[in-house]
């Protein structure tokens, strides 16, 4: 860990200088521990799943998303991730990130729904809310990317940097309108599912009726498809040119598009019976 | 005074240890005492005065739950065994606070989790403390280390 200048002066060995990434990285990941252990004792079931799952999921994305942020942060030069717009976004998405968290394990532990669960006054508020709160984050990965985008001094070679930028920006411009359509469309089904219809296991994605979250989790996942692409491309010390990282975004959006439109025409992604 | 009067005035001390710990800034060393060591000292007081002159009157004990109970069934036990949670939850609330900073756990990530503690005591202490390990643990992993400007001036090493 590194030592803050004030502790140095004051001789502590090692008060380390706050990373928020990283910090959310960790909270993510705890959260997803304790969601595990409680998986454990509790046998409530909603909706077919333990009530449990949900908040596991989230927690998942939370740490494979701040995870992926942090690595981008270490490699961005100083000034930049020391700046107030990334402090500022971190903050932002930190508050996004507590309050999507809370409510949702929230509702989990008392056996009800989080999304769609607009039948109160109390339940409809926050469903804005939460949308509010996951705007929050997605622009935020945004910035991220605008960030990466227009910092030539970050430890990255150009090929990496220009994927990492394509690939965060990319994530927001698809998940905003498949996130959309799935918060408006009042559940995540296209169709109505026979009883005993199966579904993906452990993801629970349908296998009989369109499911619009595997558009949202691709989508979602286009700032760690693009990068790991071109790390892939450019190990050996090849370099990959712009012209094949946006080649590579324009197929991941042509696939997040192919499923998002089965999933509408109320199809399943892989059809189970 | 009365349990309940007594009671109040616990949760107001207990809640101004709670208001420094959350969002006050942690730079000054006597400010920091204060949810640390002050305020839980002070509760801890209380509950030796409550122990020492109500506890004996009241009938149970703590050998099984019906005992506890029976305990708890009088007002002032039940008192005590809660300024006994404002002292510690406060205390403990304060330790790992000092730990997460440690570690650079920023103050927003660990506002809540306190909050969590001051709720639901040993939840949040659970969630603190795994955030404190995961933090020590990515450490290890070279590419999570992120350095900051003000670390490259003070001329720390990585």
């Amino acid at each position: 860990m590194t030592v803050s200048p004030v502790a140095a002066r004051r001789g502590a060995a090692t008060a380390a200088v706050p990373s928020g990434m990283a910090s959310l990285t960790a909270a993510s990941a705890a959260l997803l521990l304790l969601c595990l252990a409680w998986a454990a004792v509790d046998p409530r079931t909603i909706g077919g799943d333990g009530v449990w799952l949900k908040p596991a999921k989230f927690a998942l994305s939370f740490v494979v998303t701040f995870g992926t942020l942090a690595l981008v942060e270490a490699r961005l030069s100083r000034g930049v991730a020391d700046g107030w717009l990334l402090r500022g976004t971190t903050a932002a998405m930190s508050v996004a990130f507590a309050f999507e968290m809370a409510y949702i394990v929230w509702r989990a532990a008392r056996g009800e729904a989080s999304h769609f669960n607009v039948g109160t006054e109390f339940g409809a508020l926050m469903y804005q809310l939460m949308g509010l709160g996951a705007l929050v984050l997605v622009l935020g990965i945004g910035v991220y990317g605008v960030a990466a985008l227009r910092d030539t001094a970050a430890r990255m070679t150009p090929g990496l940097r220009w994927a990492v930028a394509v690939g965060l920006i990319l994530t927001v411009i698809l998940t905003l309108p498949t996130a959309g359509f799935l918060g408006g469309n009042g559940g995540h089904l296209v169709g109505t599912p026979p009883p005993g219809g199966r579904s993906w296991p452990l993801l629970g994605w349908s296998g009989t009726v369109g499911d619009l979250r595997p558009a949202h989790f691709l989508a979602l996942h286009a700032m760690q498809a693009v990068p790991l692409y071109a790390l892939w491309r450019e190990r050996g010390g090849r370099e990959i040119t712009r012209t094949e990282v946006a080649g590579a975004a324009a197929a991941w959006a042509l696939l997040t598009v192919l499923v998002f439109a089965i999933a509408i025409a109320g199809y399943p992604l892989i059809p189970l019976g | 005074m009365s349990a309940d009067a007594l009671f109040g005035q616990a949760g107001q001390i207990a809640l101004l240890g709670w208001a420094i710990l959350i969002a006050g800034p942690r730079r000054y060393a006597w400010l920091n005492a204060v949810p640390a060591l002050v305020l839980p000292a002070i509760l801890s007081g209380l509950y030796a005065m409550l122990v020492l002159s109500r506890f004996w009157a009241a009938e149970g004990g703590f050998g099984s739950i019906a005992d506890v109970r029976r305990l708890f069934a009088d007002d002032w036990a039940l008192l005590a065994g809660w300024v006994h949670y404002l002292a510690f939850d406060l205390m403990i609330g304060a330790v790992v606070a000092a730990r997460m900073d440690r570690v650079g756990v920023t103050r927003l990530v660990q506002a809540p989790v306190l909050v969590l503690v001051f709720l639901l005591g040993p939840l949040g202490a659970l969630l603190a403390l795994l955030i404190e390990a995961l933090r020590r643990a990515a450490d290890g992993f070279p590419s999570l280390r992120t350095p900051t400007l003000s670390a490259d001036l003070s001329g720390a090493t990585r």
